[in-house]
């Protein structure tokens, strides 16, 4: 019977089209993400050679003077995706993931962005998060908002009462037969993704089908319960499809809204001007006030001499210095604000299931806010440790032919452990609960009876 | 006429009997107040911010003592993106494009700072602002009111009624088109009057802004969009055999023509017409650099030729007898053919960016959506061009900074190097305030048709074949 029912579902024209249709979405964003995944290479490839080769050119050219041959030097910092971003780019289009950096100061340099059409970045990736978010619950509503109304509508419904035994079973059958084909294309373009990308099947890749799963699960909780209303077909339809608009469109875009009005970071523009007042003023100023903060911030350097006759490296990089010690404060009050709309998206996140997975997803690919915030603090650590590498060698002004300049290339970035994905999912299991058990009491309480309401 | 006028009225009487309507406006009054308001605030808090930095940069330029004009060239300026008062309407891709730019000599800077690096992830979810609301939620909306109208009454017959009485289906087409048409003005409607107090509270509308041209543009656009609207839901809701497949033809339209294809075609657009990456740009730019030479590396080839012929052309043996300061010159020289090559490079990435856009622009032709997004944005002065045009004007006043401290250089600067205590070499800082701040203006309303001509003609092109769209659709739909 089940089997039956099973076939004669997957059997019906419009489910196979729109199945298909699913396919072919799917596999494009598959394609869409491993290009994503082939350019971020490509770049990483690119600025590997760029690095090599700005070395081996000034290395040449600028043999005697250590200080201005770092003014020149650029070392790279690469944040290189997981596989897994290729199924959720998240915000890995627009961040930059490569940190192409001098010692100089670095308030002035960490915030370059890279090249983008913003056309590009406006319409957004056709990713497979964004077919599992967006594109995957019209499906489910596509599927599921008329399974009762139909038969009612047809007038098969008291046919079928008979039948079946009992309503709910009839629906719950009707449901799963449904979930599974909705969890079968899931698991099919999963597969495919290890395929095409090709993502490793690790437990990175389970975090992420275990979240879509929960994703989908919701979005059948709330069509039963929609369908437990017993409506007619087309308000039905209306209500699921508001729900779509309210949770994928509206309410994401509110909270964005929001979070921009509450926390607008006019910090960024003032730690840029304050780190470009902070280091150019100085060319003016006494030079002890230029050092004395620096051999404050760098006591282990207060044994080089800085004022001897000739033009020395050592005052001009304690004014980059000042440039960005006077901007920290800045700095870091931007950073603080960025957290603040991490807590605040996450808190608002709970109650809103497409942002909690979107969150979830990007979080578990390295793709949201939060990795970049890792990232750039990382950046901050890798330039100090530049720094200092190069800082004794800048102040002697050493010998450039002594740097063993082979050991000079890009180094990576390596994220600290995701979150805990289940956990982080409660609030979602918790409203696919709630949604599914008021859906039940509410089918009980109506009976097997099929009126029209509305 | 009389009949459309009948029908018109009959389809808006029923529907404001109804309580959904009530719901459906209330909360899109919401939803305008909201819009209206982020948008409002965003637009002062911004563009306050950005015209008080401007001006503490100006302030700090000011403030530099007499020093070496090249000196002043490295200090640089800043560029800060003003934003269009329009843009409270319409939002576009301003918070994925960058606000502030740093201008020095010698380099290019990219310009920083877009929302979108801000942003936790949620902005990929979309904004809201009026615009939104009008071309991608008003639609949806409108095939919500507007599905049912002629399939409902196929269903229970009453068509059969209405036609037997002498009544024709294009007359029932026309009359629901309109009546739905009235309706979706009077959506309209909160959105105009929140578009004008946004306008009206402003202190100052820039001068160049030509607000009021493009606002009633936009208003025309907008109108010409909804009836195109409104006629192809009554169409669909004509031609098809029920009410609930007339409902989800609709909303698949809808889906296809706002979600998917504007995501596939930019995809796809970026596909055909790859862009290089920054690392890649910065490769080429300094390939072609490195054949030009290096203006401050005294051993280059290119600038010691430089040196002899500027020296033989002033039949001097040694630049200290120059009349003008070598340095100077020669960095003028650099200037000069550093940023043209700098520039070509841009340019070749930018028409990469706009062929990868054409292909949404002439999409317009099959997606009405896309057309008006496009006219939208643009006479809101937040698309591409409007960018690309800031951009331009920020390099532009980077360069003739770089170059007027070139300048002042050679004029003012001795060729011979001071003794070693003595003062350095410097001009006066009159010089400095001397250099105009920088000025942003807004591309002429001329120049925003020109570039949105293939959108305009699809939007028009769109609004005569609704016609044709009600003549075949009343002409070949079955009534039985």
């Amino acid at each position: 019977m089940y089997l039956l029912a099973f076939s004669n579902f997957i059997r019906s024209r419009s489910v196979l089209i729109a199945i298909t249709l699913f396919l072919v979405t799917g596999v494009i964003s598959l394609y869409i993400g491993s290009r994503f995944l082939q350019k971020q290479q490509a770049a990483v490839e690119a600025v590997t050679q760029l690095q090599q080769a700005q070395i081996e050119r000034n290395v040449k050219n600028v043999p005697d003077q250590f200080g201005l041959l770092m003014y020149y030097l650029r070392f790279a910092y690469i944040n290189k995706p997981d596989p897994l971003a290729a199924l959720a780019i998240g915000q890995q289009d627009i961040n930059n993931s490569i940190q192409y950096l001098t010692v100089r100061g670095l308030e002035g340099q960490r915030y370059d962005t890279g090249l983008f059409n913003p056309y590009n970045q406006l319409t957004g990736n056709l990713d497979l998060s964004f077919v599992i978010l967006f594109l995957f619950p019209l499906l489910i509503i596509a599927f599921n908002f008329n399974v009762l109304s139909q038969e009612a509508e047809e007038g098969t419904w008291p046919l079928v009462r008979i039948q079946a035994g009992s309503a709910m079973r009839f629906i719950v059958q009707k449901l799963s037969i449904r979930l599974i084909v909705v969890l079968g294309l899931l698991l099919i373009l999963l597969a495919l993704a290890v395929v095409i990308v090709p993502v490793p099947l690790n437990s990175k890749l389970l975090m992420f089908s275990v979240t879509s799963v929960l994703y989908i699960v919701f979005w059948f909780a709330v069509s039963f319960l929609i369908i437990a209303l017993r409506y007619s077909s087309a308000i039905s339809a209306l209500l699921l499809l508001s729900c779509w608009v309210l949770l994928c469109l509206l309410g994401p875009a509110m909270v964005n809204s929001y979070l921009t009005a509450r926390y607008p970071v006019q910090e960024a523009y003032s730690t840029f001007l304050k780190q470009r007042d902070g280091y150019h003023t100085k060319w003016d100023a006494d030079k002890d006030k230029t050092m004395e903060p620096f051999f404050k911030h760098y006591p282990q350097f207060s044994r080089y001499v800085w004022n001897s006759p000739k033009f020395n490296y050592m005052w001009y990089y304690a004014m980059q210095q000042a440039g960005d010690d006077e901007a920290a404060g800045d700095s870091k009050a931007m950073q603080n604000k960025l957290r603040q709309r991490q807590q605040l998206a996450e808190k608002f996140a709970c109650w809103i299931a497409p942002m909690q997975a979107q969150l979830a997803l990007t979080d578990i690919a390295g793709t949201g806010l939060q990795q970049q915030q890792q990232f750039l603090d990382s950046t901050a650590a890798f330039h100090e440790s530049t720094k200092l590498h190069f800082y004794p060698r800048i102040f002697t002004d050493g010998a450039v032919s002594a740097e063993n300049w082979a050991q000079h290339v890009p180094r990576y970035f390596k994220a600290t452990a995701a979150m805990v994905p289940l956990f982080a999912m409660m609030p979602l299991l918790v409203f696919t609960l709630i949604l599914g058990a008021t859906g039940v009491v509410i089918f009980r309480r109506k009976g097997a009876a099929y009126t029209f309401q509305g | 006429m009389n009949e459309i006028k009948i029908i018109a009225g009959h389809f808006l009487k029923i529907t404001f009997r109804s309580r959904m309507l009530v719901t459906i406006y209330a909360v899109w009054l919401l939803l305008v107040v909201f819009a209206a308001f982020t948008g409002y605030s965003t637009y002062t808090t911004q563009n306050t911010l950005r015209t008080q930095l401007q001006q503490q940069a100006r302030q700090s330029w000011e403030a530099n003592p007499d020093k070496h004009p090249h000196r002043m060239a490295h200090f640089g300026s800043f560029a800060f993106r003003l934003k269009h008062p329009l843009s409270m309407f319409d939002y576009g891709m301003e918070s994925y494009t960058g606000n502030a730019v740093f201008l020095e000599a010698h380099k290019q800077n990219t310009v920083n700072f877009s929302e979108a690096g801000f942003s936790t992830g949620l902005l990929r979810f979309g904004e809201i602002s009026l615009s939104v609301l009008v071309q991608l939620l008003l639609p949806l909306v409108l095939f919500f009111l507007g599905f049912h109208t002629v399939a409902r009454q196929k269903e229970n017959g009453t068509l059969k009624i209405v036609l037997s009485q002498g009544t024709g289906l294009g007359a029932v087409i026309w009359g629901n088109s309109l009546g739905l048409f009235v309706l979706s003005v009077l959506f309209l409607l909160p959105v105009a009057v929140a578009a004008f107090v946004q306008m009206m509270l402003q202190q100052q509308l820039p001068a160049d802004g030509f607000v009021i041209t493009r606002g009633l543009w936009l208003l025309l656009v907008c109108m010409g969009y909804l009836w195109v609207v409104s006629t192809v839901a009554i169409c669909v809701s004509a031609s098809s055999t029920g009410s609930r497949a007339a409902l989800l033809k609709l909303l698949g339209i809808w889906l296809l023509m706002a979600i998917v294809l504007p995501k596939t075609l930019q995809a796809v657009g970026s596909a055909v017409y790859p862009a290089p990456g920054k690392f890649e740009f910065e490769t080429a730019v300094e390939e072609d650099m490195l054949k030009i030479g290096d203006s401050h590396n005294p051993k280059d080839a290119h600038f010691a030729r430089l040196k002899d012929s500027v020296l033989k052309a002033h039949h001097a043996d040694s630049i200290q007898q120059l009349p003008f300061n070598y340095g100077g010159f020669q960095m003028r020289e650099g200037e000069r053919l550093s940023a043209e090559v700098y520039n070509q490079h841009l340019k070749g990435l930018y028409n990469t960016y706009t062929r990868q856009n054409a292909i949404s622009n002439y999409a317009a032709f099959i997606n009405p959506f896309i057309g008006v997004k496009n006219i939208s944005m643009a006479l809101s002065g937040t698309d591409f061009t409007a960018y690309r045009h800031f951009q331009n004007h920020a390099e532009a006043y980077r360069y003739q900074l770089a170059q007027t401290m070139n300048e002042l250089q050679m004029e003012h600067i001795s060729n011979t190097a001071p003794a070693k205590d003595a003062k350095p070499l410097s001009i006066g800082k009159e010089h400095w305030t001397a250099f105009p701040d920088f000025r942003y203006t807004h591309q002429s309303v001329q120049a925003i048709t020109q570039q949105q001509l293939p959108a305009v003609a699809a939007i028009v092109i769109w609004f005569l074949f609704s016609f044709a769209f009600i003549y075949f659709t009343a002409a070949s739909a079955k009534v039985l």
